[in-house]
């Protein structure tokens, strides 16, 4: 891009670094100090582990009182959580009950589209359907959407004609509905979502905002996975939040996505999994200053503008935009918290092992997100219109956040017994060594009782049963959160570690695009 | 008009006062967790509130169902394993040991508990009342031992001593045409006739050894001394049972790191020893120190002997081998009977009998115990239901 074709964009925003994503496309002392920090989550992660396995063979006295000291805070960890959860899911219930298009009407909104952006691979036909239908059924004025279903040219034809037909079917519906295909084999990028959206951002302004002089501050975008079926307010919330948050062209907003469009069909674990990411974004709605977007989410045409659409070149393109946006307004750009559903599916597979597999690839690519650790460190260390505390106080934070992620549940769940198995006969000898199992194993449990309030919050949550499912699946659905310590190892943890290896060892990882509900 | 979200997000100001309560229930925990873990407790006897020091006790038996008794208090059950007892809050002194259950031998054994450690010990329980298995000539067409031959007399004769763990049959008649010849007893005849098992005591028979070799020693040089411990070596893993001096001997070959507990004590001192462990074992070390047949050796804090003396009740013996599936358990057939013993000679040893009876023969084979008594085979078995 020329240095005019950037003069839209904000200062930072027009480096030439600003949207690196490998340490290979940077040169010299920028280039090692990228590839230092893509070493650093995963040695970190490692250091750790194979630290406690070291103290627990070598100093497991001071091992032990670690471990005791770590199931301490877990505990309160755990508690301090789900407070954050039963609020939001008290939040969530009530902002599903107003009627925010009773709400919206002392705004003057009519000048404002809605720009839909379904990127979509090979799902089933069916799939697309859905969303459409979602934003059909939505208490909003179709006329004021423009839908767009972003294809894959890679996909092949018979893919973008799913979109097609859609189109023939609710063209006319929406204000705008429109089609496009990324090209395959784009030089400078990586195939996936990231990509697809960016070449959709730029047709959509071409064939639609530019040809119509649709002021680009007058457009909120909603960049949505294509099984997400939005809740019938969601526009109305969104519009609500974004007339009323203090700078609405700096903020990013940030539904929770229940994956609970299959969860009938899904299976134990893969209902544990969907559940618990859905919990997690819940507790990040109460702490919006911690958080980055994730998955589908919106934000202002007019942010994206000034930052060029962000990334095409990286996996995790859903936090990423949001750590474009940050840097480029030098901190001054935040999550807001809808507290507001939409609809998503749980990752499944037609068989068991395939359902396991895919929630390993989908967690690893989630987890790959530490490449955006790499991302802000770098340019904090650039961009010093960002506030030092700030730059520090996010930096760190986000580091622990994908330090625990990998580290913490094989802490707690395969290391706590470590010094047990491989401490020195005078440790094995001591009533720390034999109360040091009793102990973690009652914090453990206690910390286990917050799943009581998981399996309630979860019940309120699942859609009503369909015909054809028994009543028991209730009970299994209640009881199936003794799972987590094996799902945090299996499906958080190991992933986790695998994603951070990976950056660590230079071996970039692609999209992987997590499989629909199967054809 | 409604205006509002009405719920607002968590305020910082909740979160903070949350975060900084839980920071305190953290500071609070840690220490208090540490020391409880350590072996620290609190102590309200005598009407005040004193911290003292306590240590544990873990108890491992391979029987299910039995009652642990520390001091004449029982137990609760195990919880995090299965066939083991972790006793915690013992207090710093001698403590009484007992192991029982009603259709088992007792157990019993005093030891020392110090602070913040857990003194470790295995118990073992035989039958009360022996418990074998039949091995008899022929069997039934269903694999039912059967008695041949049997009048009103000797079919009254049969386990008088022992109950039979499988139903047997008699029969007045030695015919065998609608038998099925029983290849277990082919086996079982064909190991007492290899083994050295005899009416002479195992001291008796490498005395004849001794003898024998002395005259092979004029002829051929043989080393006799290293050959007459050869005669009656028995390995399990590191541990070795061997006769010296007419004595039965537990013998650890094995890396000083791996040696069984028993085998050492805390702090040596012969006095306090004698105390706490029995002044044969304070005399064990004292002796090993200068002795040439064995040794001993400090690790850290503790000393430890390489080799304890097996209590043979003062009787003669006239087998002995590895107890089956273990190296701490001895088996010895004695003057009156089989016996178990354990190698842990803390306190004393535990003699248990599992079968009484002079005219006997014994073989451990393949983690079996077969017993010959005149001309009936038996397997002696250890492990019984309860009643």
């Amino acid at each position: 891009m020329s240095q005019d074709g950037k003069s839209h964009l904000l200062p930072y925003a027009q480096r030439s670094d600003f949207k690196v994503a490998r340490a290979n496309e940077l040169t010299g002392r920028d280039r090692r100090f990228f590839r230092f920090l893509e070493i650093v989550p995963g040695v970190a992660a490692w250091s750790t582990i194979i630290g406690i396995i070291l103290a627990s063979m070598y100093a497991p006295f001071f091992a032990a009182y670690f471990i005791i000291a770590f199931s301490i805070y877990w505990v309160l960890k755990t508690i301090f959580l789900s407070y954050h959860v039963r609020y939001n899911w008290k939040r969530l219930k009530h902002h599903m009950e107003l009627d925010w298009a009773q709400m919206i009407t002392r705004f003057d909104y009519d000048d404002f589209y809605q720009l839909v952006i379904f990127p979509y691979y090979k799902e089933p036909k069916e799939v697309l359907e859905d969303a459409v239908r979602g934003l059909l059924e939505a208490h909003y004025d179709p006329k004021k959407l423009i839908v767009v279903f972003a294809a894959e040219e890679r996909a092949g034809k018979e893919a973008e004609q799913l979109a097609q037909d859609l189109k023939s079917a609710y063209g006319e519906t929406f204000g705008h509905f429109l089609v496009t295909v990324h090209p395959d084999d784009v030089v400078g990028e990586i195939a996936g979502k990231g990509s697809n959206v960016h070449w959709a951002l730029q047709q959509v302004k071409q064939q639609v905002i530019d040809p119509d002089g649709i002021e680009h501050k007058n457009i909120l975008t909603s960049v949505f996975d294509v099984d997400t079926v939005i809740y019938p307010h969601y526009f109305n919330c969104l519009m609500w939040f974004f007339f009323t948050v203090e700078n609405p062209y700096k903020s990013c907003f940030q539904p929770v996505p229940l994956f609970t469009n299959n969860l009938w069909e899904a299976s134990a674990v893969a209902r544990v999994m969907a559940m618990s990411s859905t919990f997690w974004q819940m507790i990040m709605q109460e702490r919006p200053e911690k958080a980055a977007t994730f998955s589908s989410h919106s934000v202002s045409f007019q942010a994206l503008y000034e930052i060029g659409y962000g990334q095409a070149n990286v996996v995790s393109e859903d936090s990423r935009i949001f750590w474009n946006l940050f840097v480029a307004n030098n901190g001054q750009f935040e999550v807001v918290s809808l507290s507001y559903p939409i609809a998503m599916d749980a990752t499944t597979a037609s068989s068991f092992w395939g359902t396991i597999k895919n929630i390993y690839r989908q967690h690893r690519r989630w987890t790959y997100g530490v490449e955006n650790w790499c991302y802000l460190v770098y340019h904090f260390t650039k961009n010093k219109s960002i506030p030092l505390r700030q730059r520090w106080s996010v930096a760190l934070l986000q580091a622990e956040g994908y330090w625990s992620l990998v580290t913490n549940p094989i802490m707690l769940f395969i290391l706590g017994w470590a010094p047990i198995f491989l401490g020195t006969r005078e440790f094995h000898e001591t009533v720390l060594s034999y109360e040091l199992p009793i102990m973690v194993r009652n914090l453990l449990i206690v910390a286990m009782l917050g799943l009581v309030v998981s399996s309630v919050i979860s019940l309120s949550l699942t859609p009503p049963r369909p015909d054809g499912h028994s009543r028991f699946r209730y009970i299994v659905m209640a009881v199936q959160w003794i799972m987590v310590p094996v799902t945090m190892v299996v499906f958080s943890a190991i992933p986790g570690l695998d994603a951070q290896t990976r950056l660590m060892l230079g071996r970039y990882m692609g999209f992987w695009v997590t499989p629909k509900r199967e054809k | 008009m409604n205006s509002g979200p009405t719920i607002n997000i968590l305020p910082q100001k909740h979160r903070s006062r949350f975060f900084w309560l839980l920071v305190v229930v953290f500071l609070i925990a840690l220490p208090s967790l540490i020391f409880y873990t350590t072996g620290y407790r609190l102590s309200f006897e005598n009407e005040e509130t004193t911290i003292v020091t306590t240590g544990g006790i873990y108890v491992t038996n391979d029987k299910l169902d039995v009652s642990v008794y520390i001091d004449e208090k029982e137990v609760d059950r195990p919880r995090l394993f299965r066939s083991a007892y972790y006793i915690q809050n013992i207090q710093v002194g001698q403590h009484r040991i007992v192991v029982q259950r009603p259709d088992l031998q007792t157990w019993v054994k005093v030891l020392p508990v110090d602070a913040y450690i857990v003194t470790e010990v295995a118990a073992f329980n035989m039958p009360a009342q022996p418990h074998v298995r039949p091995i008899t000539r022929f069997t039934t067409a269903t694999g039912t031992p059967i008695y041949r031959g049997m009048t009103a007399s000797t079919s009254a004769d049969l386990f008088t001593k022992a109950t039979a763990t499988v139903p047997f049959a008699t029969a007045s008649s030695s015919a065998t045409t609608a038998l099925v010849q029983n290849e277990e007893f082919i086996y079982a005849a064909s190991l007492f006739s290899t083994t050295s098992t005899s009416s002479q005591s195992v001291f008796e028979r490498i005395l004849d050894q001794v003898d024998r070799f002395t005259f092979a020693t004029s002829t051929e040089g043989a080393t006799t001394t290293a050959s007459t411990t050869e005669l009656e070596r028995v390995i399990r893993g590191d541990m070795e049972l061997l006769v010296r001096d007419e004595e039965l001997y537990a013998t650890w070959l094995g890396s000083d790191r791996s040696i069984p507990y028993y085998f050492c004590v805390n702090d040596f001192n012969t006095s306090t020893t004698a105390q706490r462990y029995g002044e044969h074992v304070a005399e064990a070390i004292e002796s090993g120190r200068t002795a040439t047949t064995t040794r001993v050796f400090v690790d850290d804090n503790r000393t430890c002997r390489t080799e304890i003396k097996l209590d043979r009740l003062k009787k003669d013996v006239f087998y002995y081998n590895f107890f089956p599936n273990s190296s701490d358990l001895v088996l010895m057939q004695l003057t009156d009977g089989v016996y178990v013993t354990e190698i842990d000679d803390r306190a004393w040893q535990n003699v248990q009998l599992l079968y009484p009876g002079e005219d006997l023969q014994v073989v451990v084979e393949n983690d079996v115990i077969y017993l010959k008594e005149g001309d009936y085979y038996y397997e002696l078995v250890t492990e019984i239901e309860p009643i």
